[in-house]
């Protein structure tokens, strides 16, 4: 169908404005990153820099923790994805398949959890780990991590697994196949955008957690990034400079992360929310 | 090999009863179909033999092992889906080995099996491919290759042909036909296209309501149908019935007249006793039993109101003087005339009762 | 039947996990709720619901809540109209409409403290690009502290979350949309509904479902932001943007009373659930209706 051009000079408007609403703080951190301090601060700002500079960078890794946080992100990131799809995989195919008593009641408590305050349990959590003598350690975070973020992905996965014909895994029985071979050996490769799609919600959920770091964690040197890098700001003279590029050292990494596989991401939350 | 047996075979969901008391017996070797109308119980009878579906009551005999518990990997039977729920991910050659692959056969004894199941099929030059790769009936012949290479008792087919084309269908109907007579295994064959029933049955199982409405050869069915529900559902196009009354009861025949309808005395040879003056009664005409009316038993007449000319034969659809319509079969291009009022012979009429049942 | 074996084996890791971590720690919340306990690790005594009484006749737990409701009703509504107009335009077939629905999300990936740090720096009445923008522009005079007063404080703080979420906001009414049949658009074409009758009469009404949806777990998801406030104003200034959640924080670990916050986590974990429960009630109710 064609359109008018009234109708295309408003699509395409709409389309500039979502661009330059997200892009372009984006673009302004980014840019901002390698300015001279003195353009950073300039009274009238440059869209374009006009100057080159590495040494907030430079500046990032070498006087701050920086990189520690970074790496301490990484690792708690990567273990609470791996251990939020191992949980949520098998627990998604029997919410979805199976038969068993009280199978509704608790997955619908399960999606319950989902919106529920973190800081809410934050307090007794917070004794429980004192007395197990995990605080300040980087497991207490991967088990809050996995946790939050458990039941969204329970959900996300058996919205994936029900895109799979019945028809499929009927024949497989058929053929003779015990359930978790049919699991591992039919539906994880079917499901494979889904699994990915579920790493990255846990993957981005750890990584962008603050409110529990901040809390669990009390050594520097165990700080993930979201805390780490507010205690850089909350220093007395405000470094923009440095800011900008930890900033941007932040966000490489999930946005590596969703160059890759973001597509079928989105996929998954959107054909997810149909279902 | 094996022969099958449902000995008063029920499934309820919940309340409602979807099966409602089955008994069959199948031959070993035997090519049985199951056809019905949508929702008659066909699909759900087939999946229970497989497994798919618990019985609710009743047993199921295998071979003459009772496999009614039984998980449908043990019961010694293979099933062809409607949509051949072929693996995705896999090759054809993997497709086909997956149920050897499951019961821990060697690699060596998968391979030949696989090979020789795609020399039957001629599938051999697409092994390596996968299913996307593959047209319609190319899927369907890798589903039926998975379940050759069991080398099942029984063969189970949900409605395979449905999702092919109309050439392609005939053209593997005619495949499963074949396979039927290469293997001589038992086949059970699910399919609501009475034309399908008819070619590859050796016996048809007509199915209404969760319940058996007649079994019988295809000819069977169609010469001699027990019920109006089997006359109509067997024959395309379907059976005309037009109420009539018995008028007068001749050499053993019954007479049946419907002024209202145009009907003019004809006479029916009934199974039992003709039934009595005045009783009610549905004639029976099946559209190809019309002849001229000169020195016919019995007359219809009414006027022509549509024609349609399929090259080969010709429908004429008549409208009775009672409102209601019927259909003439005639091998005449030019037959028909529209409005014009005519006189149909029958040559060979069914009765039925008020219950349906055949007189 | 050994099936029901499996499908437990399959569910309980998931949930004893859920349960020791998230279910365990609330039964905890309110046996905590009924005691004494100040500082983190110290004894506490049973003194019934004396923290109930403290914390229903405190007017900082009223003023919080209220907040709060203001804070979640406002995000619904910009969140809503901003993603309701922007999942319209990226239901439209325009080159590039893929790359653009992918990376319409990237405000909502990024960590918490980016957001702060790009929205610090942008709003900043030194350096940042807003207020130059808006002398320029003619909307005031001259530069602008956006978080100095109460009310500024709390607009900027709701602009910001919602520049955060209504990305996500969008994908969910994109999956609405695109459930919609295109058919109906073709037949109302051909009926000669207009652009925007057809929107009122088939997206608008198609669409309630997963409005209603939205409006639940937005509403639960925006509740308890928390991040966003604690590191742009920290509640302030002088309590104007004080939520819920901040409230909880600062009771336990800058006020030291971890029995009042416990007991105020109870009151608002009721509020909650009792919401969840009401709205998804009613949305059965709703479906049942159709």
């Amino acid at each position: 169908m064609r359109r008018t051009f009234g109708q295309s000079l408003s699509l395409y408007g709409g389309v500039l404005v979502i661009a330059l609403a997200i892009g372009l703080p984006f673009w302004w951190v980014l840019t901002g990153s390698i300015k001279l301090p003195k353009e950073i601060i300039q009274r009238v700002p440059t869209m374009v820099p006009h100057s080159f500079t590495l040494q907030h960078f430079e500046k990032l890794l070498q006087a701050s923790d920086f990189p520690i946080y970074l790496f301490n992100s990484m690792v708690v990131a990567l273990f609470s994805t791996a251990f939020t799809v191992l949980l949520a995989l098998p627990a998604a195919y029997a919410f979805f398949r199976m038969e068993f008593p009280g199978r509704n009641a608790l997955y619908k408590t399960i999606l319950l959890a989902y919106a529920f305050p973190g800081v809410v349990v934050l307090i007794p959590l917070y004794g429980l780990f004192a007395k197990v003598g995990l605080i300040d350690s980087p497991v207490a975070l991967v088990i809050v991590n996995v946790a939050f973020a458990l039941p969204f992905s329970i959900w996300m996965m058996r919205s994936f697994l029900a895109t799979v014909p019945r028809e499929i895994e009927e024949a497989a029985i058929v053929d003779g196949a015990p359930t978790t071979t049919i699991l591992v050996r039919i539906l994880m490769p079917l499901i494979a955008p889904g699994i990915a799609s579920v790493a990255i919600f846990a993957f981005i959920s750890s990584w962008t957690e603050f409110l529990f770091a901040s809390v669990l964690i009390v050594s520097d040197v165990r700080r993930t990034i979201p805390v780490g890098f507010a205690g850089i700001i909350g220093q007395y003279q405000i470094d923009w400079g440095l800011l900008l590029a930890g900033a941007t050292a932040a966000i490489i990494p999930v946005v590596a992360l969703f160059a890759l596989v973001g597509r079928w991401f989105v996929a998954g939350l959107t054909d997810g929310a149909v279902k | 090999m094996a022969g099958l047996s449902l000995q008063s075979v029920k499934k309820r969901f919940g309340e409602t009863e979807v099966i409602g008391g089955v008994d069959l017996d199948v031959a070993d070797g035997e090519f049985v179909v199951f056809v019905g109308p949508s929702g008659c119980g066909k699909s759900t009878l087939l999946r229970m033999i497989a497994g798919l579906e618990r019985t609710s009551d009743g047993r199921i005999l295998i071979g003459g092992r009772d496999v009614t518990d039984e998980d449908p990997a043990k019961r010694g039977i293979a099933m062809v889906f409607q949509t051949y729920a072929l693996y995705p991910h896999m090759t054809v050659a993997t497709n086909m080995g997956f149920p050897l692959e499951m019961t821990r056969r060697p690699k060596e004894e998968i391979d030949r099996k696989v090979a020789e199941a795609a020399k039957i099929l001629h599938l051999e030059a697409y092994l390596g491919r996968k299913p996307r790769e593959l047209s319609g009936g190319q899927r369907q012949r890798v589903a039926i290759g998975r379940a050759i290479v069991r080398q099942p008792g029984v063969f189970l087919f949900d409605e395979p042909l449905s999702n092919l084309d109309a050439e392609l269908r005939v053209q593997m109907r005619i495949e499963i036909a074949r396979l039927h007579q290469e293997l001589g295994t038992t086949m059970i064959y699910v399919t609501h296209d009475q034309i399908e029933a008819m070619t590859l049955a050796g016996r048809i199982v007509v199915l209404r309501a969760g319940r058996i409405e007649q079994v019988g050869a295809p000819l069977e069915l169609y010469e001699d149908p027990d019920n109006s529900f089997v006359a109509g559902f067997i024959g395309s196009p379907r059976m005309n019935f037009v109420p009539a009354t018995v008028t007068a009861v001749e050499d053993g025949r019954a007479v049946v007249a419907a002024p209202e309808a145009g009907l003019t005395g004809m006479a029916v040879t009934t199974r039992g006793q003709p039934p009595k003056l005045g009783t009610s009664v549905s004639l029976g005409i099946r559209p190809e039993h019309f002849v001229p009316a000169k020195g016919a038993a019995g007359t219809l007449s009414g006027k022509i109101s549509l024609v349609e000319r399929l090259g080969g034969v010709t429908y004429g659809h008549v409208l009775l003087a009672s409102g209601s319509m019927i259909t003439v079969e005639s091998r005449e291009a030019d037959r028909f005339e529209i409005g014009k009022t005519e006189i149909f012979g029958l040559q060979r009429a069914y009765l039925f009762g008020a219950d349906g049942i055949r007189l | 039947m050994k099936n029901t074996t499996l499908a437990f084996a399959f569910v309980s890791p998931a949930l004893l996990f859920l349960l020791a971590v998230l279910g365990w720690p609330l039964v905890q919340a309110a046996i905590l709720s009924f005691q004494d306990v100040g500082v983190i690790g110290s004894e506490g005594h049973f003194i019934g619901l004396g923290n109930y009484a403290t914390i229903l006749g405190d007017a900082g737990f009223w003023r919080a809540l209220g907040r709060s409701v203001v804070w979640v009703l406002s995000n619904a509504l910009v969140q809503t109209l901003l993603a309701l107009a922007a999942a319209l335009i990226l239901n439209q077939k325009f080159p590039g409409v893929r790359i653009a629905r992918t990376w319409i999300i990237l405000t909502w990936i990024v960590p918490t403290v980016v957001v702060v740090i790009i929205w610090r720096w942008l709003l900043s009445p030194s350096g940042g690009m807003i207020n130059p923008l808006l002398i320029q522009a003619g909307v005031i005079e001259r530069p602008v502290g956006f978080f100095a007063t109460r009310e500024g404080a709390m607009t900027t703080l709701i602009m910001i979350n919602s520049w955060r979420w209504f990305p996500f906001t969008t994908l969910m009414m994109l999956a609405g949309l695109t459930r919609i049949p295109g058919d109906l658009y073709e037949a109302a074409r051909i009926d000669g509904a207009g652009t925007f009758q057809r929107f009122k009469r088939i997206t608008w009404p198609l669409l309630q479902p997963t409005l209603m949806v939205l409006g639940v777990v937005g509403t639960l998801l925006s509740f308890n932001v928390f991040d966003v406030i604690w590191l742009l104003t920290a509640g302030g200034p002088s309590g104007a943007t004080q939520t819920l959640p901040v409230l909880i924080y600062e009771t336990a670990f800058k006020g030291y009373r971890l029995s009042e916050a416990a007991t105020i986590s109870v009151l608002t974990s009721i509020l909650l659930m009792g919401f969840a429960f009401l709205t998804t009630r009613a949305m059965t109710a709703a479906e049942a209706d159709r």
